[in-house]
């Protein structure tokens, strides 16, 4: 199907033509190969051609709204996608995460950023990884052994804080939502107790974070939710 | 012997001209009908006592005649006379009461300060001149005729619609004229320069009447003088408005200057940039890609503050209030402003028992992004930033306050730098002086309050006060 199997392809739904182009510069440089459409209609035509591994899909399209194309990719395809949107459209970006897009940028927005996201959609396209140890700075857990330590020495969490921890981890890197915690954690009647959420996490960031005021793992998005940043970057 | 015996010594002519001097001197003190009756009646004592024989009407001689007509012509002219100058003194007295009551209704309107406050006094001053029940209406800027609350002349069904007649024909109407008589109140429409501005409705006693034409042209007077005032208080208003025409017109140009200049600079660093990359050999490609990068920061921010602000002017900032963690906002704030915060120390004191607090988490990202940003711009480099926040004892409010160690804010500018456009005198280049008005709209679009003071120790401080309430528990597990 494709001559050079271990390239990533990456689907770029932008109307503007030099966002596109862009976009394929930073993508070609990184290994990416790159497919384009410009409208809703065409970047669902183009996913059903040519199965890329990931799509990146700006929320403002002429033709159709980004959180609709979602919809109707979700129908059929689970393939990851990264919705782009600007500040002040914090409705539609949870709109988009909850209509399925795994994750989200707000323009203007650096090419490295860019890149460290695509990476993490890639991933959880991998085979799951149950039972291994996951390192972050000087953070171990292991998911077999439901074992945390910092620096060697173990951490106490409680149940919670522990389900809080796994699912961040298992979706690092990637932005989750306060309805999605909420209600992994606590069950959908719990999806609108933010404040459990935020109790959770502070007591989650004082206990594994060096400077729980000015957290370098456990990241707050601003109206949307918590993302766990893997390399502390 | 009788009593005109007595006055033997004189001649009955003599007598005569006695009564002549009574009847002039009457003259001074009643009207002409009571003189004449005088005259009448001295004469025909004067012959029955006086002219021989005494005691009995007697035929005139041509003497006695003569003095006789004298006697009625000298009464008559005096009488008329005097009757004239009485009159017109009656008149004088009358104008100058009427002068007065207009000297002390402009004296009354002159010392009030609102149109509301000159109207009440006007009507006061009617109600008490005419003992009379007042009220006036005015024409509203919806385009009816609204009575004033200070009225005490409250006008029902009938007299309202004499009162919409009068307005609409500019003629008085009411009881004394001849349209629609038979109210109660008298309706004199308030003219100036042929517009009628409103109506005077005066409810005189019902025993009242409108005798004279003085006591009407008073009224008149007061309708007039009413009329003056409510123009001149609508002359006040039109300059008003454009003066804030003016003053609007004046942002506008600012906003188009320091945006344009705003704007152009990054771009022109951009453009130039571009091209000698272009032709570059390598030697300063880093340099000129730091120069894009800081260049289209700069715009990214810029644009954003616009944006912002534009969304505040055009209410379409609809905050969607959930539970926040201060240190949440700050991380994310701080994370925001990336390289802009790069060699500031930047200190933060928050209290264990910090509360959660009710706020809308990406505008508060932005106030705070704000408030550090403003403290980096208007301090000298590398000096330090603090950002507190707690419960506030007194009010029993959220407060998070970003502190610098600046020059400070004069007390007579901390009002000021929360306007649109308000730039420090010492600002050094870019921005719009936006980004404190954004805070502003911001935390108040969330029921907060936003003050700036001194920093203890020198510097400036900003304080964001938000309300405070408690959540619900949270389960253990």
């Amino acid at each position: 199907m494709n001559g050079d199997a271990a390239k990533p392809k990456v689907l770029v739904v932008d109307d503007e033509m030099q966002i596109r182009r862009l976009l394929c510069f930073t993508l070609e440089d990184a290994g990416y190969e790159v497919c384009e459409a410009d409208t809703g209609h065409a970047g669902l035509a183009e996913v059903v051609h040519s199965h890329p591994d990931a799509i990146i899909l700006d929320l403002g399209l002429p033709d159709m709204n980004g959180v609709e194309v979602l919809k109707r990719l979700r129908e059929w395809s689970t393939t990851p996608v990264l919705i782009l949107s600007v500040f002040g459209q914090e409705g539609s970006k949870i709109a988009g995460l909850d209509a399925g897009a795994d994750d989200y940028l707000t323009k203007p927005f650096a090419g490295g950023e860019l890149l460290a996201r695509l990476r993490a959609l890639l991933r959880r396209t991998k085979p799951a990884e149950v039972g291994s140890v996951i390192q972050f700075g000087a953070i171990v857990m292991d998911l077999e052994r439901r074992r945390v330590t910092k620096g060697g020495q173990v951490v106490k969490l409680t149940a919670k804080e522990y389900a809080l921890l796994r699912l961040l981890v298992s979706h690092r890197d990637k932005v989750l939502t306060h309805r999605q915690i909420l209600n992994d954690l606590w069950g959908p009647k719990a999806e609108r107790q933010t404040h459990y959420l935020r109790v959770f996490m502070m007591r989650l960031r004082r206990k594994l974070e060096e400077e729980p005021d000015a957290p370098k793992y456990f990241q707050t998005e601003s109206g949307i939710g918590y993302r766990l940043v893997s390399d502390g970057s | 012997m009788t009593v005109a015996g007595s006055f033997a010594p004189f001649t009955y002519h003599a007598l005569g001209h006695v009564y002549l001097l009574v009847v002039i001197a009457l003259c001074l003190r009643v009207g002409r009908g009571p003189v004449l009756f005088a005259a009448i009646v001295s004469a025909v004592v004067w012959n029955y006592v006086f002219i021989p024989p005494h005691l009995s009407f007697s035929v005139l001689d041509f003497d006695d005649a003569l003095l006789l007509g004298i006697y009625f012509v000298v009464a008559l002219t005096a009488g008329q006379l005097t009757a004239r100058i009485r009159s017109q003194q009656r008149e004088e007295q009358q104008r100058e009461q009427r002068a007065t009551a207009l000297f002390h209704l402009t004296r009354a309107m002159a010392g009030a300060r609102t149109l509301d406050e000159a109207v009440d006094a006007a009507l006061r001053q009617a109600d008490e001149l005419f003992s009379a029940r007042t009220a006036a209406l005015l024409a509203g800027e919806k385009g009816g005729l609204a009575a004033h609350p200070a009225g005490s002349f409250h006008l029902r069904d009938k007299e309202r619609r004499v009162a919409e007649w009068v307005w609409r024909n500019g003629r008085e109407a009411g009881r004394f004229t001849e349209v629609s008589a038979t109210a109660a109140g008298l309706h004199l429409p308030m003219l100036r320069a042929g517009v009628c501005l409103g109506v005077f409705a005066v409810c005189l006693p019902p025993e009242a009447a409108l005798t004279t034409t003085e006591q009407r042209e008073l009224l008149e007077g007061f309708a007039a003088q009413i009329a003056l005032l409510v123009e001149r208080e609508q002359l006040r208003a039109a300059g008003e408005r454009e003066k804030l025409l003016a003053e609007s017109n004046r942002l506008h140009r600012t906003l188009l200057d320091s945006v344009s200049h705003e704007l152009r600079t990054p771009l022109a660093v951009l453009r130039s940039a571009a091209e000698n990359l272009g032709g570059d050999d390598g030697a300063r490609r880093a340099s000129l890609v730091a120069e894009i990068r800081m260049a289209t920061s700069r715009l990214d921010h810029l644009v954003a503050n616009l944006l912002d602000q534009t969304r505040l002017e055009s209410g379409a900032v609809q905050p969607q209030p959930d539970w926040c963690d201060v240190r949440d906002l700050i991380s994310a704030a701080r994370r925001g402003l990336g390289e802009a915060l790069a060699g500031r120390p930047l200190k933060t004191e928050i209290p264990d028992d910090m509360p959660l607090f009710m706020a809308d988490a990406p505008l508060m990202e932005h106030v705070l992004a704000n408030l550090l940003l403003n403290g980096v711009r208007h301090t000298p480099a590398g000096s330090p930033l603090t950002i507190t926040a707690g419960l506030d004892d007194g009010s029993g409010r959220v407060f998070i306050a970003v502190a610098d160690r600046g020059p400070g804010i004069p007390a007579e500018m901390r009002e000021h730098v929360f306007h649109k456009f308000c730039r420090g005198s010492e600002a050094r280049a870019g921005g719009l002086g936006l980004g404190l008005s954004i805070v502003r709209g911001f935390v108040l679009a969330q029921g907060g309050e936003v003050v700036a003071d001194d920093n203890p120790g020198g510097g400036a401080r900003f304080t964001v006060y938000l309300p405070h309430m408690l959540h619900g528990t949270v389960p253990n597990e």
